[in-house]
C-alpha cells in the first residue's frame, strides 16, 4: 500500500507542475497588463515602470517562471497586488467556503440519487424510471447559472423558503448546494439503477431473497454494497467537479469561495491569486482521487495495489 | 475500532467499516467547521444594517491607485474614515475641519476639530493631515491631477494646517472631500487595505475582498454615535439575487437597481424606490487624434444621426435622462448645450463635405460591465450609424484590454460611463479634456487656457461661467457624444428613516435609522 501511496503522489506532483506551468502561461499570454490595472488610466510611465519591477513583470518570461516555482517549492505563491496579502493565503482562507458547499451537494447528490437509482432498478422502465433518464440528460444540458436564476427566483423569491444569496446560515447553503448537485442527481441515480440490475441478476441476490430476506435489505445491503465501488468512484470525481463548477454557482450567490475569488482575480489580472486558486483546485482534485483509490481497499477486500 | 487477536498486530487495526465511519465523521467534521465560513474576520453586530452596492469593494486603503475614485471603496471608506470638508447636498460642510479659510491666492488655512480620535484611541492631529496630503501626492492615480499644484501640508500646531498651492486653486475644499485622513503612521501600511484604522463613524470588523464588509459603530466617534450598531455590506453580483433579497427583506438597502429592474421593484410592499439623477454619465469618445475623427464636422455629423431622445427613453426609461452637456445636470460647473438634433440627412451632407459620401468604417470599443444596458446602448448607436452609411465594428472587450487600449489611443470610438466624483467639473472637465491630458486625442489651447483660468477661479458664479464655456466647446466640438446621465434607483426597505439618496452613489449611510 505504501508503495501504491508513493506512486500515486509522484504521479500527483507532476500534474500540479502541469497545471501550474499551464496557468502560468495562460494568464500571461491573455491581454491586458496589471501595472495598468493597478494604477488605473492615470499613471505615468515612471510609476508603470516601478509598479511591473515590484512585481517582477518586467523580468523576462523564463526567468519569472523559474522564479515562480522556487516560490511553489517553499510555499509561497507570490502576494496579491489587489488585495495585499499572501495568495496562497487569501485563497486558503476562501477554500472552506468552497469546500463546504461542494460537501453539501455531494451530500445531496448521495440522499436523493442513491435511492433514486435503487427505485428505478425494481421498475425499470416505468414512468420513474424514464423520467429519471430523462431528467438526467435535461439537467446535465442545462447551465449552472441559468438553473441558479431560476431556483432564486422560485424558492427566494415566490415561495420565500429559503435566502437568494449566501447569508452565513444552513438555509443560505441550500439553495446554491442544491444548483450544484442538480445536475447529477440523475446522473448518479442512473448509475445506480444500471449497477443494481446487473447486481440484481446474480446468485446471490436470488440466495438471499430466496432465505427470505426483506427486499429493502437486499436491495441497500446486498446489491448496496456491490455497486459501490463504481460508485465511490464516481462520487470522487463528482467532488472534484463540484469544487470546478463551484466558480459560477459562487458568483450567482455571492458566496464567498474560492471560485469568485479566481473569477475577480482573473478579470483583474492577479496571477498570484488565479495561479494560488488553480493549485488549490488541482491538489483538492489529486488528494480526492488518491482518496477514492484508498477507499476502494476499504470496500472491497478482494482488491489489493497488485490488482487494482 | 476493535482489538484484534492478531499475533503481532500490536492491539488495535482499522477495518473496513472502521475506515468508512471515520471518513464519513471526518467528512462530517469538515463540513461543519465550514459552515463558519467568511474567511475576512467577525461580521456585523446584530441588528446592523445591510445595504447591497452594486459594485464590489476590493480594499479599503484610502491611498491605493487602483481604488481611488472607485465608487464602491468610496462608500466604505466614507464611513470609516474623515474628511476635513464634506460634501451634504449642494454646500460644502465642516467634517474634521471646524473652518477653513483662504489667506491668499495660494495658502488656505484649516483648523481641525478638537476630540476627534482615530478608532486606535489616538487623537488626530494635523500631522496626520499633512502625512495623508503627502502619501496621496505620491501616488499615482485618477485623484493625482487634484493635487497637482497643491505643493505641501504643514502642521501649525496640532489643530492647524496650512495648505500651499502653486497658483491659485479654487477646488482645494472640494479635492479635500476624497483625502481621507489616517494616522500618520498608517499611511503607507500594508494593513489599511484589510483592517484600516480611521476616525470614522464605524470601524471594520470584517472583510473579505469582493464579498462583503462588515462595520461596527465607532462609539467614540466626535461627531455623535450613529442608531446603527453596524452595517454589513455583501457583494451580490447576480442582480435576479440582489432584488430578490430586496424584496424578501434579506437586505435592507440596494442600490444602484438597473433600469430595467426598476419595476421589479416598484410598487413592491415594504419596499421604497429612490430614483436620483446621479452624477454618473455615458459617454462615447471620439478618437480626434485618429481619422476621420481628426475632422469636427465628422464627429458632428455622427452625433446628429443618433435619435438619442428615442434610444434613451426605449432603452433606460426612467433610469436615465438624456444629457445637455458633457456633465451631469446636477454637477458644478454645469450648462446647458443646445442637444444635436436628429438629422441623418444633415449628417450625410456634413459627411459628404468631409469627402466622406460614401460612408465608412469604423469601430466601437466598451467593456460590459462599464454600466448597464451597456451593450443595448452600443447596438442602437452603431445602428443608427449604419443608417448614414457609416459602418461600426463592436468590439465588446475584457476590461484589462479595454484599459490598455484607452490608454494608448487604440481606438476609434470608446464607449464608457464616467463619474465626476466630487460633483465638481474640474473632476472631469478640467481633468480629462486638456491637451496634456490626451485621452481622446483632443487638443485645444484656447480650451487649455480656459480650463486653468477655471481651476485657479474661486467657487462662485465666475468659476460656473468659466466652466460653462468649456462645457459648450467640448459639446460644440463634438469631442464625444454623451447620451444619458444614468438615474440611481435606491430600493429600500420602508422602514428605514434618515436616509437620503445621493447622485454620488456614495450616500451617508450613518444617518440611517430603522422604524
Amino acid at each position: 500500500m505504501g508503495a501504491f501511496v508513493a506512486k500515486r503522489l509522484g504521479q500527483a506532483v507532476i500534474v500540479a507542475w502541469g497545471a501550474l506551468t499551464l496557468v502560468f502561461i495562460i494568464v500571461r499570454v491573455v491581454p491586458g497588463d496589471p501595472a495598468k490595472l493597478i494604477l488605473g488610466p492615470d499613471a505615468s510611465a515612471d510609476q508603470l515602470k516601478h509598479v511591473r519591477s515590484d512585481f517582477g513583470l518586467d523580468h523576462p518570461l523564463w526567468r519569472q517562471y523559474l522564479e515562480h516555482l522556487g516560490g511553489v517549492l517553499h510555499g509561497d505563491l507570490g502576494d496579491s497586488w489587489r488585495l495585499g496579502g499572501s495568495a496562497l493565503g487569501d485563497t486558503l482562507e476562501r477554500f472552506p467556503a468552497t469546500l463546504t458547499l461542494s460537501l453539501v451537494a455531494l451530500v445531496l447528490t448521495i440522499l436523493l440519487g442513491f435511492p433514486l437509482g435503487m427505485l428505478c432498478a425494481r421498475r425499470p422502465g416505468k414512468v420513474l424510471d424514464l423520467l429519471v433518464s430523462t431528467g438526467s440528460l435535461v439537467g446535465q444540458a442545462v447551465p449552472s447559472f441559468w438553473l441558479g436564476i431560476v431556483l432564486i427566483l422560485l424558492f427566494a423569491r415566490e415561495l420565500g423558503w429559503l435566502p437568494a444569496t449566501a447569508d452565513g446560515s444552513l438555509a443560505g447553503v441550500l439553495l446554491p448546494a442544491f444548483t450544484l448537485a442538480l445536475p447529477f442527481i440523475g446522473w448518479l441515480a442512473r448509475l445506480v439503477r444500471n449497477g443494481a440490475l446487473e447486481e440484481g441478476a446474480k446468485d446471490y441476490v436470488r440466495t438471499a431473497r430466496a432465505k427470505g430476506v426483506p427486499e429493502g435489505l437486499v436491495q441497500y445491503v446486498h446489491v448496496g454494497r456491490n455497486i459501490a465501488v463504481p460508485v465511490v468512484t464516481v462520487l470522487g470525481l463528482l467532488m472534484g467537479n463540484f469544487i470546478a463548477n463551484a466558480v459560477i454557482i459562487e458568483v450567482v450567490f455571492s458566496w464567498p469561495g474560492i471560485g469568485s475569488l479566481m473569477v475577480d482575480a482573473i478579470t483583474n489580472r492577479d496571477y498570484a491569486v488565479v495561479e494560488a486558486a488553480v493549485l488549490t483546485m488541482t491538489v483538492s482534485y489529486i488528494a480526492l482521487n488518491l482518496l477514492v483509490d484508498v477507499v476502494y481497499f476499504a470496500l472491497d477486500p478482494r482488491l489489493t495495489p497488485e490488482n487494482a | 475500532m476493535r482489538t484484534t487477536g492478531r499475533p503481532g498486530a500490536g492491539g488495535t487495526h482499522m477495518g473496513r467499516r472502521d475506515f468508512l465511519a471515520m471518513a464519513g465523521l471526518g467528512s462530517a467534521s469538515v463540513l461543519v467547521s465550514g459552515c463558519g465560513f467568511g474567511g475576512g474576520g467577525g461580521g456585523a453586530p446584530k441588528g446592523a444594517l445591510r445595504a447591497a452596492f452594486g459594485q464590489p469593494v476590493t480594499d479599503l486603503d484610502p491611498y491605493n491607485a487602483a481604488t481611488a475614485v472607485d465608487e464602491a471603496s468610496l462608500i466604505v471608506k466614507r464611513l470609516v474614515f474623515d474628511t476635513l470638508v464634506r460634501r451634504q447636498g449642494d454646500r460644502l460642510v465642516p467634517g474634521l475641519a471646524s473652518g477653513w479659510e483662504r489667506t491668499n491666492d495660494t495658502t488656505w488655512v484649516f483648523t481641525l476639530r478638537r476630540g476627534a480620535r482615530f478608532h486606535d484611541g489616538t487623537p488626530v492631529t494635523a500631522a496626520d493631515v499633512a502625512a495623508c496630503l503627502k502619501r496621496t501626492r505620491a501616488v499615482a492615480s485618477a485623484q493625482t491631477p487634484l493635487w497637482a499644484s497643491v505643493t505641501k501640508a504643514e502642521a501649525r500646531d496640532d489643530h492647524t494646517v496650512v495648505f500651499t498651492t502653486d497658483g491659485p486653486l479654487g477646488s482645494l475644499p472640494v479635492n479635500l472631500t476624497l483625502l481621507f485622513v489616517v494616522p500618520a503612521a498608517r499611511v503607507a501600511d500594508p494593513e489599511q487595505k484589510r483592517r484600516p484604522i480611521g476616525s470614522g463613524p464605524f470601524r471594520v470588523t470584517g472583510f473579505t475582498p469582493s464579498t462583503s464588509v462588515e462595520l461596527a459603530r465607532f462609539d467614540d466617534y466626535w461627531g455623535g454615535r450613529s442608531d446603527l450598531p453596524g452595517i454589513s455590506m455583501p457583494y451580490i453580483a447576480e442582480t435576479s439575487s440582489a432584488i430578490t433579497a430586496l424584496r424578501t427583506g434579506d437586505i435592507d438597502l440596494l442600490w444602484p437597481i438597473p433600469p430595467d429592474q426598476l419595476p421589479e421593484v416598484t410598487g413592491v410592499k415594504g419596499v421604497t424606490v429612490e430614483p436620483v439623477p446621479s452624477w454618473t454619465y455615458y459617454l462615447n469618445w471620439f478618437n480626434c487624434s485618429r481619422a476621420p475623427f481628426t475632422d469636427a464636422n465628422v464627429r458632428r455629423a455622427m452625433c446628429q444621426a443618433v435619435n438619442l431622445p428615442q434610444i434613451v427613453d426605449r432603452l433606460f426609461g426612467r433610469g436615465g435622462q438624456q444629457m445637455r452637456a458633457p456633465i451631469p445636470a446636477t454637477v458644478a460647473g454645469y450648462a446647458a448645450q443646445e442637444p444635436w438634433t436628429y438629422d441623418p440627412a444633415a449628417a450625410k451632407r456634413l459627411l459628404a463635405a468631409a469627402g466622406l459620401g460614401r460612408g465608412f468604417t469604423t469601430s466601437m470599443m466598451w467593456f460590459d460591465a462599464t454600466g448597464p444596458l451597456s451593450r443595448e446602448l452600443a447596438e442602437a448607436m452603431i445602428s443608427s450609424w449604419a443608417d448614414i452609411g457609416v459602418t461600426v465594428r463592436p468590439q465588446s472587450i475584457e476590461k484589462a484590454q479595454w484599459l490598455e487600449r484607452l490608454n494608448s489611443l487604440d481606438w476609434d470610438m470608446n464607449l464608457q460611463t464616467n463619474t465626476v466624483t466630487t460633483g465638481d467639473a474640474a473632476f472631469t472637465v478640467g481633468r480629462l479634456y486638456t491637451s496634456k491630458a490626451h485621452r481622446m486625442g483632443y487638443k485645444n489651447p484656447a480650451l487649455d487656457q480656459l480650463l486653468a483660468r477655471a481651476a485657479a477661479a474661486p467657487s462662485g458664479s465666475e468659476r460656473d461661467g468659466l466652466y460653462g464655456e468649456a462645457c459648450k466647446i467640448i459639446w460644440s466640438d463634438a469631442v464625444g457624444l454623451f447620451p444619458l446621465t444614468l438615474v440611481t434607483g435606491y430600493g429600500r426597505s420602508s422602514r428605514l428613516t434618515g436616509f437620503t439618496p445621493a447622485p454620488n452613489n456614495q450616500p451617508d449611510l450613518a444617518a440611517v435609522r430603522r422604524r
